[in-house]
């Protein structure tokens, strides 16, 4: 005991942060969570490299909700109840974050989102909602209008083509708002299972309505064998998207044929060109092509969560999960890839809106938006 | 017209591809009693022996389909020898779990060793655009539905003209009789996993260049063989193909023309539809193949 009594502090070793990063780790969506496994241990190891957060290690732990809303339920009870995590970066999917969120409010575990686009998640966050959740990403409600602007300058008519889900819903339902008041005619809306290889029956429907241009809600792993199948029937309408179209994935699945994607506009947050270290370094060390989801968790680690530990540590000389919580609502990051990182009351950040063309088998930045509340009017 | 000649065309290779799996699962049921909840993998495995042979191996398409094909009999083999043997004669609840966990290993170790992003294997077949009468299509969706009726028709011929087929369809009437007069019933077991496993792999090498490849590809395939399987007549493997261009057809038709988020649902309300109107299946006579 007394032995024990006389240690200075210093001798114990600092207790490890643990930092748990939820994504669709199996399933029809697995390619994401592949992607956030990859992109969290780098950043984690980067970290740790430098000697940790203030001295101490961060330990990382994975939890798989396979893009839906019940397994990320069980996720968060294992990183919290097994792996003792003291914050959560993720849920990558839109009905897996809505999911998770009375969880994480019961379980007392702040949770940093990185890539979940559906506006009810900002609606039922922060003041009045759930204290725990806070959202690095913007949504579509916020992209849809000046996304709308833009395409209607290009074309009068567009029909939208969304994965069946909590993403593809919640963007359809804002473009449909976004696209009255911008002027372009919505013609159609078409729904899709995530999975699906066979796009025929929705492509001649789409022959059969005519619009002028196509806005596409959907991932690389669909929207490569739907463009085939789109350039197969010879439709030739202006094409916009939302989802990763626009990215090195799916790029990295039309090798036979880059320019499949030709003239695709895509509205976003995150291309490997805003960060080309960070890409030069996942393909030294993952020897394939950076993805968006697993940057983004790592983005959403290191200029949300290290600097919302270090405040909390600064304050309180704590980081357990109700300082962080606190440390997280008072950051404020100016210089990210992404634009600055600060939440607002509803425990939303603003970054920047950015489209990306793609052509040739290249992505090209064709124009950087800075958002504020001011975009949802 | 030429909207409504899309959709059919479009059904018929759907039908194909429901047809290919189908018949394997009607055959392992109609010889051997047993319903394979891990076919949807079969033909999984199958579109990624094709496409290390067609992708990494840079074997030309038709001897990439042969390798696909060869390597999934030999799987359907060893398959048969390691976990269906230990439970051909236990009770259905046991091969029920020992077929669905074998399932879900199977997608899960693809997983591992293939990755989550989807591959796509596209060939000049499915690259190339043909116009006839105003339909566009590719040589592949024809190529789909000329290898099936080839494919059916070789399969025909073998039940009906070969010692081998003769053997399996004697065992689908009556296994112990089979026993009694000396047809070696363990044999003829294992040569109908391997027919089947073989035509798993030639349907993914028929189709996955028109489609992509993933690790769960086969999990919904499954089911809708499923369906095709109880529509036709449980075990009936002509009963079975037939349903499973009913099924390819109908489905087109009403993504094309009622609603493409529910034409999933489409081919099941056909079949809960059928058994209603006949609980034996379309064709169902009798359990024989």
């Amino acid at each position: 005991m007394l032995a024990l009594a006389v240690l200075p502090a210093g001798a114990q070793a600092p207790q490890p942060i643990r930092v748990g990063f939820s994504s669709a780790m199996s399933g029809p969506s697995a390619i994401t969570g592949e992607g956030v496994m990859w992109g969290a241990t780098m950043a984690v190891d980067e970290i740790n490299a430098k000697g940790g957060i203030m001295g101490r290690k961060v330990e990382v732990y994975f939890g798989d909700n396979k893009g839906t809303p019940g397994e990320a339920v069980s996720a968060v009870r294992k990183l919290v109840d097994v792996d003792k995590v003291d914050v959560i970066v993720g849920q990558t999917h839109s009905g897996a974050c809505l999911g998770s969120m009375p969880i994480i409010k019961e379980l007392q575990v702040p949770q940093v989102t990185e890539s979940c686009s559906n506006p009810k998640i900002r609606e039922m966050s922060g003041k009045g909602g759930n204290e725990w959740q806070f959202r690095v990403n913007i949504d579509d409600l916020m992209m849809a209008n000046a996304f709308a602007k833009y395409i209607a300058k290009n074309a009068r008519t567009v029909s939208i083509v969304a994965q069946n889900d909590d993403f593809g819903r919640g963007a359809a339902t804002a473009y449909d708002a976004a696209f009255k008041k911008s002027g372009a005619k919505l013609v159609s809306t078409e729904f899709f299972d995530r999975g699906q290889s066979d796009y025929r029956p929705l492509l001649t429907r789409l022959k059969r309505s005519n619009p002028e241009s196509l806005l596409l809600v959907m991932l690389a792993n669909e929207g490569s064998v739907f463009m085939r199948q789109y350039r197969e029937l010879g439709l030739n309408q202006k094409i916009y998207a939302r989802g990763s179209l626009a990215t090195a994935e799916f790029l990295g699945q039309v090798t036979d044929n880059p320019s499949i994607g030709d003239g695709i506009v895509e509205a976003s947050y995150w291309t490997a060109a805003l960060d080309p270290e960070w890409e030069k370094r996942w393909l030294e060390r993952w020897k394939t092509p950076v993805r968006i989801h697993g940057s983004l968790a790592a983005l959403a680690f290191k200029y949300a969560v290290v600097p919302a530990i270090e405040q909390a540590i600064r304050t309180t000389g704590r980081a357990d999960r109700k300082s962080i919580r606190d440390a997280l609502t008072q950051i404020d990051v100016k210089d990210t890839p992404i634009g600055p990182i600060k939440f607002d009351e509803y425990h939303q950040a603003w970054i920047n809106m950015i489209l990306i063309e793609m052509r040739g088998g290249q992505l090209k930045i064709i124009e950087k938006i800075t958002t504020s509340p001011a975009l949802l009017q | 017209m030429e909207d409504l000649l899309e959709q059919l065309l479009h059904g018929l290779t759907l039908g194909s591809m429901y047809a290919m799996v189908a018949t394997g699962l009607a055959l392992m049921f109609g010889v051997v009693r047993l319903i394979n909840f891990a076919h949807g993998e079969f033909f999984m495995l199958g579109a990624y022996a094709f496409w290390f042979s067609f992708k990494e191996l840079h074997l030309p398409y038709a001897v990439a389909g042969v390798a696909a094909a060869a390597a999934m009999t030999v799987f359907g083999v060893v398959y048969q020898r390691t976990v269906i043997r230990a439970i051909l004669d236990r009770t259905w609840h046991v091969q029920l779990i020992a077929t669905l966990a074998t399932s879900i290993v199977m997608t899960n170790l693809a997983m591992i060793v293939f990755g989550t992003q989807a591959k796509e294997v596209p060939t000049t077949l499915s690259s190339t655009v043909i116009t006839v009468g105003g339909l566009r299509t590719t040589w592949q969706r024809l190529l789909v539905v000329a290898g099936a009726l080839v494919v059916f028709g070789a399969l025909h011929w073998f039940v009906t003209r070969t010692k081998l087929g003769k053997a399996m369809r004697a065992m689908s009437q009556n296994r112990e009789a089979c026993a009694v007069v000396g047809v070696d019933v363990q044999k003829v077991a294992l040569v109908t996993f391997a027919v089947s496993a073989a035509l798993a792999g030639i349907a993914a090498a028929l189709v996955t260049p028109l489609f992509n490849i993933f690790p769960d590809m086969g999990a919904l395939l499954a089911l809708k063989a499923f369906a095709a399987v109880i529509v036709g007549g449980f075990g009936y493997v002509n009963g079975a193909i037939a349903a499973s261009f009913l099924i390819g057809i109908a489905e087109s038709l009403a993504g094309g023309y009622v609603s493409y988020a529910y034409k999933d649902a489409f081919a099941f309300l056909f079949m809960i539809a059928v058994l209603l109107w006949r609980p034996q299946g379309l064709f169902g006579r009798r359990i024989g193949i």
